[in-house]
């Protein structure tokens, strides 16, 4: 099967390969499956984890009380079979499977459950607590895990469904040696065993930045098709590779099996390579850039951009579908909703969001009263040649509205702090959810008390209390109206340039069966199968 | 007596430099717009992890006590913990050395392998065919970018024709050896065109000397007069210029690192600047800077054998 596999295309190709693997007559199981990264892992801890190269391994290593489907997107069940909500909000109460083990075997019990859940919302350790900081309390009683909340909070299931809730081992990662919870964490990777795991598979090795290993999971609990244990692949082997070229001549030299991160400019060639599926994953991700909204500049100086008709006049502007052609050579759409991705829950249709229109720019600009030959700076990634095909095609966009663009280039470090500083008119950003739910990506670039509305310093009172509503709102139909009324306020006031979303692209030989990018960008191995 | 004097010389000589390299790494690091903090706690993190985050790094104590700390720590042999790598510098660069090392190594002799006899064969047939044929593809060689020339490589010898793996390091010698030949030979590219210029004209010099001229007039074999008299005199320059080019070869590491997906302190190098990773960038360039002294006093010590007289000055 050839296909460039888009949001149906997908769920299609899900249904054949299940197909397949009933029909066929012995689902082959083993091998070792070759994936080249293009960035490494550095602690792939449930609570540690804060880069997505990290992120997006944990779930093969640990598994959530609950997880997403990847068909219909919906929670489901993982450790636990099944959960209910009290009718105030304020307890959930969650049953785990029979039988549950780590991947040495021992027995997997409540006890992980509270010791996990506890370490993932202590504030000292990890990044992530302050997803979880309405839990006041988890206990359990044999396979009955209840938590209880301060308040209802509408996003905990999906919480429950991230990463950074995985179980992990109570009693290994005790047993480990070192001091601190950070020394425990690096000791038990270090070692590399079966132990602390509840994942598909466990870290059977791991070189800092150039290699790691999975096994498979013999006591993982989900079945395969046949009948037996998941996964059906002995193990997954990563090598990482940062360029883009060398990635790709690995996957076309035979030497791996899957290359992520393919440049779309090579995409059209992968495709039409017939040992190769080239998929176009559904992401989360979207490509964005920041206005600075405040009315002055750093310098002191009157900022054009603080008028929302100069970033209205800006979005329409932006012929978004050249950009698409320009930077993606088609392999993408313009942003629908104004804060989040069309694969994110409660995301409202807007398009076309800001389509070209010029001639309404130029009015907006004259309303406005801007000055001929006003300059604005883009600040871009030095190096990004995305970011420099952006600049010039901008540069020639918004040249009609007599402005004047200049480009900044600097490196990723820099940006963050210009961006925490407020020191640029535009900036070029872009987001992956990490979180099955829209309440995180809306509040990093919304909601003005988390991060000054993503670095814009836009601050909005109606977006704000709708923001904090929305977010001990139980009533899905009220949550989403919340959600609705936040991306009609945010598309109007344009406190972003709206560009674009873009997909996964994974490159994946002939013999390999089942991988799946999910739209949160984890990579899902458990159900790969290898043609030998 | 004469050589342990100089030796010595040298090698305390190397205090101040030492020092200097680390007051300068050290204030440039700093010098560098972005902050640690926001590198280590990611754009989504909230103002006051990252105020927790400087405050846990030390990096609001004034710049004159984490100057004091770090020459301290070092000198004990601390070099600090890697933020990137959630693990001690000395750890980081000690697992990662030795690859680098050994394809600079594998450069420098597949280098010498290359500019030697290509030298020899063209300063021998001065203006004639196989000279301006060696000078034009050397010429080529010098004009293009190291990561291009690693491209090509891979996609001709690795990828079409299958004769070279694309990436990976090897387990053992000998697998190392095949591993990294491709960027041994994309790193020693470069070099040897400098290194085979270079030796062509002090060889075409020292043949034109008037030493070399009595030597054949006094009949001795041609074998003797290239070997003893032509090339130790003619390697002296380029001895020196060998050196100096090895601090150039370990700097060309940290592209050809990258496209070969070698993990060596290069590849490091690059994503601790990226990563604003303040120890991890220190202790690389402290590591850098010893590497090349020591090559530099190898030259120097080298050089003072094949010519006495520098050990007089």
């Amino acid at each position: 099967m050839k296909a460039a596999a888009l949001a149906v295309g997908l769920a299609m190709s899900t249904a054949l390969t299940a197909f397949t693997y009933q029909t066929a007559d012995a689902l082959e199981r083993g091998g070792t499956l070759n994936f080249a990264r293009y960035d490494g892992s550095k602690l792939v801890d449930p609570i540690y984890a804060d880069r997505n190269p990290d992120i997006w391994m944990v779930g093969s290593l640990f598994s959530t009380l609950l997880e997403t489907d990847p068909d219909s997107g919906e929670l489901v069940g993982s450790l636990a079979e099944r959960y209910e909500v009290a009718a105030d909000g304020k307890t959930i109460t969650l049953t785990l499977r029979d039988g549950l083990k780590f991947s040495d075997g021992s027995a997997l019990t409540g006890e992980d459950v509270i010791f996990s859940l506890d370490r993932a919302r202590n504030p000292d350790l990890g990044p992530w607590s302050g997803l979880l900081s309405a839990i006041s309390n988890v206990s359990a009683d044999g396979n009955t895990v209840t938590i209880t909340l301060e308040n209802p909070d509408p996003a905990l299931l999906s919480m429950l469904a991230t990463f950074n809730t995985a179980i992990v081992s109570k009693k290994a990662f005790e047993a480990a040696p070192g001091e601190t919870d950070q020394d425990k964490s690096a000791a038990i990777f270090a070692a590399g065993g079966p132990g602390v795991g509840s994942g598909p598979f466990f870290l059977s090795g791991f070189e800092q930045g150039a290699s790691m290993s999975f096994s498979a999971n013999p006591h993982y609990w989900k079945l395969g098709e046949d009948g037996k244990p998941l996964p059906y692949v002995d193990g997954v082997e990563f090598q990482v590779i940062p360029d883009d070229a060398t990635r790709v001549l690995k996957l076309t030299a035979g030497e791996v099996d899957i290359a992520e991160f393919i440049p779309f400019s090579r995409v059209s060639e992968l495709d039409a390579d017939p040992a190769i599926n080239m998929y176009l994953f559904p992401s989360t991700r979207i490509i964005y850039s920041p206005i600075n909204t405040r009315e002055t500049r750093a310098d002191g100086s009157p900022n054009p951009l603080a008028d929302k008709r100069v970033r209205q006049a800006l979005n329409y502007a932006t012929h978004k579908d050249a950009l698409i052609q320009l930077i993606l050579q088609g392999a993408g759409k313009p942003m629908s909703s104004p804060v989040m991705s069309s694969a994110t829950r409660l995301a409202v249709d807007m398009s076309p969001l800001y389509g070209f229109d010029l001639e309404k720019a130029k009015a907006l600009i004259e309303e406005a009263g801007l000055e001929p030959g006003t300059e604005i700076t883009l600040t871009t990634l030095a190096g990004s040649a995305d970011d420099a095909t952006i600049f010039a095609a901008l540069q020639q966009m918004w040249q009609p509205l007599g402005i004047t663009l200049v480009a900044e280039q600097v490196d990723g470090a820099t940006r963050g702090a210009k961006n925490r500083s407020g020191e640029f008119d535009i900036h070029t950003y872009g987001w992956v959810d990490d979180v099955n739910d829209p309440s995180q990506v809306t509040g990093w670039l919304g909601y003005y008390p988390t991060r000054k509305a993503v670095g814009t310093g836009w601050n909005n009172a109606e977006f704000n209390g709708l923001y904090e509503a929305s977010s001990t709102e139980m009533d899905p139909e009220k949550r989403a109206d919340q959600y609705r009324q936040m991306q009609e306020i945010y598309a109007e006031a344009a406190p972003l340039l709206f560009m674009y979303e873009t997909p996964f692209a994974v490159a994946v030989s002939g013999k390999v069966d089942g991988y799946i990018q999910t739209p949160l960008g984890n990579n899902i191995f458990e159900n790969v199968s290898l043609e030998r | 007596m004469a050589g342990v004097q100089y030796t010595l010389n040298r090698l305390v000589l190397m205090i101040p430099t030492f020092f200097l390299v680390m007051i300068i790494i050290f204030l440039l690091v700093r010098l560098l717009p972005g902050d640690p903090a926001i590198a280590i706690a990611g754009d989504k993190a909230s103002d006051a992890d990252i105020a927790a985050i400087r405050d846990k790094l030390g990096l609001n104590a004034p710049l004159w006590t984490q100057f004091w700390l770090f020459v301290t720590n070092t000198l004990q042999g601390d070099l600090g913990r890697s933020i990137l790598m959630r693990a001690p510098v000395l750890d980081v660069v000690l697992a990662r050395l030795p690859t680098t090392l050994f394809l600079t190594i594998y450069a420098v002799t597949l280098s010498m392998l290359i500019a030697g006899p290509l030298a020899f064969l063209a300063a021998v047939n001065r203006g004639k065919w196989q000279d301006n044929l060696i000078r034009a593809v050397f010429q080529v060689g010098l004009s293009m970018p190291v990561f291009y020339i690693g491209l090509l490589l891979l996609t001709f010898l690795a990828a079409h024709l299958g004769l070279f793996p694309v990436g990976g390091y090897g387990d053992t010698f000998l697998d190392r050896m095949y591993h990294l030949f491709l960027p041994a030979v994309t790193v020693a590219l470069y070099t040897s065109a400098i290194l085979m210029r270079n030796l062509r004209s002090a060889i075409i010099e020292v043949l034109d000397a008037e030493y070399v001229q009595f030597a054949r007039a006094k009949g001795l074999p041609n074998r003797l007069i290239l070997g003893r008299h032509v090339l130790k005199n003619a390697l002296i320059s380029t001895v020196t210029l060998l050196g100096l080019s090895i601090g150039q070869l370990m700097s060309g590491t940290l592209v050809t690192e990258t496209v070969f997906a070698v993990p060596g302190v290069g590849r490091s190098m690059l994503e601790a600047i990226f990563a604003r990773d303040y120890p991890l960038i220190q202790g690389l360039t402290l590591t850098f800077a010893v590497l090349v002294s020591a090559v530099f006093l190898m030259t120097d010590l080298f050089q003072s054998w094949l010519d006495p007289r520098m050990r007089l000055k």
